[in-house]
Order: C-alpha cells, then structure tokens, then sequence
C-alpha cells in the first residue's frame, strides 16, 4: 500500500512491488511499460506521447489525456539524476516548476523492490522552514480545511 | 479552477511575510497598521504584500473607508488543497496500475512460448 504522509511541503509514498528492481526500474523508464501505468484510471497516456531522454537533463515528457473528454495534461520534467537500477529522479518544468521526484530502488533480497518516491516542491511554496511553520500555523486554524486532506 | 488561478494562490503563499500575515489574520481582521506592527517593514511595503493577497482573492477588505481592516477568505485556499489531494491519489492510483502491469509481465514471461 501507498502511505502519503502528512506533510504538506514535502511527500513520499512507499511501494512493494513483487518483481526484481531491474524490471521495476525499466517500466518507470520506458515508453512501452509507462504507456500501460502512467495515466491513473480515467485517464491514459498514450505512448507516442511520451519522451524518455535517459540522461541527466534529458527530457522526461508525458501528456495524459483525459478518457472521457480528451482533454491533455502535459507534463513536462527533466532527468536530474539516473542512476539504474537504484535511483531516478526527475524535475517538473512548466506547471509545476520545480518539484522534484526521487525514486529510490531498493531490492529487498526476496525477489520484491521496495520503492520509495519522494517529491520535494510540493508545490515548490511548501519547500522552505519558514514555509513548514508559516504554513502549518495557517493551516491549522483553518480546521475544517485541513480536514480535507486526510 | 483555472491553472492560472491556482499558479496566482500558489504565488501568494509563497512569500514568508504573506504567509506571516495569513496567519495573523486566521485569528481575526487587522487593520493594515496592526499588521504591519510585527513586522521590521514600511506600511507601504506591506500594503504590497496585501495587495497580492487580495488579488489571490486569499483576503479581503472591509468597506469602512477609515480604516478598511483585511480579514482571510480561507474557502479560497481550497484549490490549492485539492490540488494536493488530486496529487497524492494520482500517484497511488499510477502506483497501483504499476503493480498490476508487473504482475501481468512476469506472468506472460512464465508461459511457455508456444
């Protein structure tokens, strides 16, 4: 299962997949494995729609497109730092400038990878310490607000 | 709500002072002196700052032409709270769709060829 923590700056999710790192590594890097995962139920992405530059500062591009309307969501990143089997991470441009994803690749020696992933500029105002504390004070008087995240 | 909107909310949030004041006003409306008071800047300075605020929409301004005190609109955070929320089941459900694929790979790749 997915565990999103709490934390409004900064997010990670933690994942076992049952297949060794390799394979987990290539279908994050791989138009033709990303096609069948990247798009979230609803949504696909097709895979003359996706740019895999495997360098650091190739591009990462990927444009969903909504089922039901058509409707693209381009996302457009660049690889900050590839390392395989054991580490990706990538960069938005556009959108959401500057957020930064991480994967961590780790084999845990029964066959199964456990990833990490972990987005920093989330959006990129939550990064900063002044930003966790001003944040978290304002947020945590807008109570029923918070609420909504969980 | 527009990307544009949201970029605009995310802007405004992202300046400690804003913030400073956003959390001043969470405990209830302040005049634009009372607001400045904590802060080592000229009022000029901070009517800026409110000024993006307002534009955010993340404040408003009272009608009294005196002293027009600022108080929050904190329903207008809500876009960029579901913009997060939207984020984190995006990536589950990405996460979830990956886990099926690897299954269905290694199944196929255990077959015998035929």
């Amino acid at each position: 299962m997915s565990q999103p923590d709490t934390d409004l700056h900064e997010i990670t999710f933690e994942r076992v997949y049952q297949a060794p790192r390799e394979l987990v590594f290539e279908c994050m890097t791989t138009p033709e494995h990303l096609t069948h995962f990247w798009g979230p139920p609803g949504m696909s992405t097709p895979i003359e729609n996706i740019t895999i530059d495997l360098r650091v500062g190739g591009a990462f591009d990927t444009t969903m497109v909504n089922d039901e309307t058509g409707e693209q969501f381009a996302n457009l990143a660049e690889y900050v730092e590839i390392d395989p089997p054991a580490r990706l991470a990538f960069r938005e441009k556009g959108n959401a400038e500057g957020m930064t994803t991480t994967i961590d690749f780790i084999d845990q020696g029964d066959g199964t990878t456990l990833t990490i992933t972990h987005q920093i500029n989330v959006p990129a105002m939550f990064a900063s310490p002044e930003a966790q504390a001003g944040m978290r004070s304002s947020f945590d008087r807008f109570d029923g607000y918070l609420a909504a995240l969980g | 709500m527009a990307a544009d909107e949201l970029s605009l909310t995310f802007a405004a949030l992202a300046d400690p002072t804003r913030r400073a004041i956003l959390s001043r006003l969470a405990d209830g409306e302040a005049t634009v002196n009372e607001l400045a008071e904590p802060f080592d800047m000229s009022l000029q300075a901070v009517s800026k700052h409110l000024q993006v605020l307002e534009r955010a929409g993340l404040i408003s301004k009272g009608r009294d032409a005196q002293y027009r005190p600022c108080r929050l609109e904190p329903a207008s955070i809500d876009p960029a709270i579901d913009w997060l929320e939207q984020h984190r089941r995006m990536w589950t459900e990405r996460f979830d769709r990956l886990s099926d694929h690897l299954e269905s790979i290694q199944r196929r790749e255990k077959e015998p060829p035929p």
